[in-house]
């Protein structure tokens, strides 16, 4: 397999994620969107890593994988707080913090 | 006596006087026992006049400069330069200058054993105490190896004068004279320090046998610091107030040593004060200025220890002026000379002040019958001042009106000349109207004190009566040369002093005479005893200072607080404008970040061509 389709997957991936974190209303959905464009990193470094024939690529994917379940955690706690607070998750109403 | 070397004796001078300031100092049981301190002290001064008279005999057989420091603050390393040494300088000059101070130093402790006998006993060591410690500081400007050991000396002899004035600080006045003291010569030695300073930056040393190009800066710099020392117009104010303190210190600070520190500067910075010939010139008019006016102040004084006072700031005049035109000699015997007869006409005021608890001289009069010691020995003194021939004032005093007229400064030598025409004028008034005359009430009680007071005015009158003819072998301690020669302006000053006495003959002898020059002279001795310079002083410094405030309060208020002001504004109306990006909408914020990402690439691929 050549690395041009890893890559054009991986874009593939990361403008889907990108699309759904604009466009998305629900705190869930973006919350999912970011954990796409993370995976579509992930794709990307172990492409690499695999076209260089070094390991790096894998290791950097593998804590690139804990930091996305760290932010996976730190999100839905958010989400749930959000929803104790106002009984939605639509971020676009969630205006408090205007400055 | 031989197996002491110069420099053991020499530090036998200065650190005697410092062990018994020391151990009256930390032993207060000894110090107010009184007696007993005072028996220490003069111990010490004993032992100081001993070591500088063993000195004094060498030097007059002509010995050769010996010279020992020490190395202080020592930088770069074991073998680094020191920048400053501490040691012992012996010359002619510092030892002449020992021996003054010693034998002045001796005459005042003994006298004061007398005088002071009816202070509390703790005041009585306490007074001793400072005496030592005062021998001990001048010794240490006198016999300094250089100009930064001669500064030290020279604050330490600030802090004992300002410590004797105020010796009875429960009295108001002299609480206040002793503060004016120690603030006047103090603004005056910051001269004194940035002279030291810049001496420094341009040479790397404190010797004052540099030779560099700032000379004119440093000695004028100096110059100020002298005329704070050594009573000079218009730093001299502090002086006729500094009479608070105790006679016998009037006798031995302000008349004989602490303010010929000074002159001796200028002597000892001989070498540098030749460098330059402006601050001569300004050292000629300051000094000649100073002798005539405190001369004239000095004639209308009612306080026997004010005119004393005001004719040393006059006296001072004229070794300044002598020196500032090169008359070094003239100018360093007169201190010599001065210091004795100055010394015992304060001691012998002292005497007189004793005898009828007054410092007026209308509350003496017909002294002489009752005190024949005192009343003489202060004659010889006021004959010595009024340069009497034969006198030692007489042949100084010569010595500096020659030198002034070699000099070709005629402007300062009329000035100086006027000057011993009201010396002798105001001594005579003095003599005529405290020791001759019909006696007041005061005076009728009036008796001799005991020895201790008057054996030191026999020693001091001694000295005045003779010294002036040993002018050849005290120019050639100073490593110069004397031949008596009376010329025009000897005699022309000879007449005048004369005049000055018959003068006051007239006035204030038995026929009181002249009533109507006196008359005459009357407002411009109000003007004189009101203090204007004093006022002036007040006037200016509160004017400068009021200035200086509302100076600093407008820079505060528009500037400093504006600028504060301003920020905190700025700041506001930042925030209120920039407020509006913060929406809270999320989406914003990652449109935000999704914009800056692709400006980061849009970049990357610019730079990347």
């Amino acid at each position: 397999m050549s690395l041009q389709g890893f890559l054009l997957l991986a874009a593939a991936l990361f403008s889907l994620g990108l699309y759904g974190l604009l466009t998305r209303r629900n705190a869930v959905g973006i919350l999912a969107s970011v954990e796409l464009m993370a995976n579509a990193v992930n794709l990307n470094l172990v492409a690499f890593g695999r076209w260089h024939g070094v390991v790096d690529g894998q290791v950097f994917a593998l804590f690139n994988t804990a930091l996305t379940v760290a932010e996976a955690a730190i999100g839905l706690a958010l989400v749930i707080l959000l929803y104790r607070s106002r009984q939605d998750v639509l971020v676009d109403t969630a205006t408090e913090m205007k400055g | 006596m031989d197996t002491l070397t110069p420099l053991q004796w020499a530090s036998l001078a200065l650190f005697g006087p410092l062990v018994v300031a020391l151990v009256l100092g930390v032993v207060w049981p000894l110090r107010k026992a009184g007696g007993p301190a005072a028996g220490l002290s003069l111990l010490g001064a004993t032992v100081n006049l001993a070591a500088a008279s063993v000195l004094f005999v060498g030097w007059l057989g002509g010995a050769d400069t010996v010279r020992a420091t020490l190395p202080w603050l020592i930088h770069g390393g074991p073998e680094g330069a020191s920048m400053i040494e501490l040691g012992l300088h012996l010359d002619g000059i510092s030892v002449s200058m020992l021996w003054v101070v010693a034998i002045v130093a001796f005459c005042v402790q003994v006298f004061s054993l007398g005088y002071l006998s009816d202070e509390p006993k703790a005041g009585f060591g306490r007074y001793f105490t400072w005496q030592s410690l005062f021998l001990f500081s001048m010794n240490s400007l006198v016999l300094a190896p250089n100009l930064l050991q001669l500064f030290m000396g020279w604050e330490l002899v600030g802090l004992c004068s300002y410590l004797l004035i105020g010796f009875w600080f429960k009295k108001p006045s002299a609480a206040r004279a002793a503060l004016k003291a120690f603030w006047v010569t103090k603004f005056a030695d910051m001269g004194l320090l940035l002279g030291l300073i810049v001496l420094f930056v341009h040479t790397g040393g404190f010797e004052w046998t540099a030779t560099t190009a700032a000379a004119g800066t440093v000695t004028l710099l100096f110059f100020l610091a002298v005329m704070g020392k050594s009573a000079q117009f218009p730093l001299h104010i502090w002086l006729p107030d500094a009479m608070e303190g105790p006679t016998p210190v009037s006798a031995l600070l302000h008349a004989a040593t602490m303010v010929a520190a000074g002159v001796f500067l200028v002597v000892r910075a001989q070498p540098l004060f030749a460098q330059a010939p402006l601050t001569g010139e300004v050292m000629t008019w300051v000094g000649a200025f100073t002798a005539l006016f405190a001369a004239s102040v000095a004639v209308v004084q009612t306080d026997i220890k004010k005119v004393l006072a005001y004719s040393t700031c006059s006296q001072l005049g004229y070794m300044i002026a002598a020196l500032g035109s090169g008359a070094v000699l003239g100018g360093y015997f007169h201190l010599t000379t001065h210091a004795f007869f100055k010394a015992l006409l304060f001691l012998a005021a002292g005497g007189l002040i004793h005898a009828v608890h007054s410092n007026e001289l209308s509350h003496m009069g017909g002294l002489l019958k009752r005190l024949p010691v005192t009343g003489w020995t202060f004659i010889i003194g006021a004959l010595a001042l009024a340069g009497f021939p034969g006198f030692s004032g007489f042949f100084s005093k010569d010595l500096i009106l020659e030198g002034l007229f070699d000099a070709g400064a005629y402007g300062p030598l009329a000035m100086l000349l006027i000057g011993a025409f009201l010396t002798a004028f105001y001594m005579g008034r003095v003599v005529f109207m405290a020791l001759l005359g019909p006696p007041s009430e005061h005076a009728e009680h009036a008796h001799e004190a005991g020895g201790a007071m008057t054996l030191p005015l026999v020693l001091l009158a001694t000295l005045a009566l003779g010294l002036g003819f040993f002018a050849g072998p005290m120019a050639r301690l100073y490593g110069l040369t004397y031949h008596f020669h009376l010329g025009a302006v000897g005699i022309t000053a000879t007449a005048l002093g004369l005049a000055g006495i018959g003068t006051a003959w007239i006035m204030f002898g038995p026929k009181q005479g002249l009533q109507g020059l006196a008359a005459a002279f009357a407002p411009l001795g109000r003007v004189a005893r009101s203090g204007a310079v004093d006022k002036g002083f007040a006037l200016a410094y509160r004017q400068a200072l009021l200035g200086l405030g509302a100076g600093v309060a407008w820079v505060d208020r528009y500037i400093v607080d504006g600028l504060i002001n301003v920020m905190g504004y700025a700041s506001l109306a930042f925030g209120d404008r920039l407020r509006a990006v913060q929406t809270g909408n999320v989406r914003d914020y990652v449109y935000a970040v999704v914009a800056g990402l692709l400006l980061l690439g849009a970049f990357g691929a610019i730079v990347q061509g």
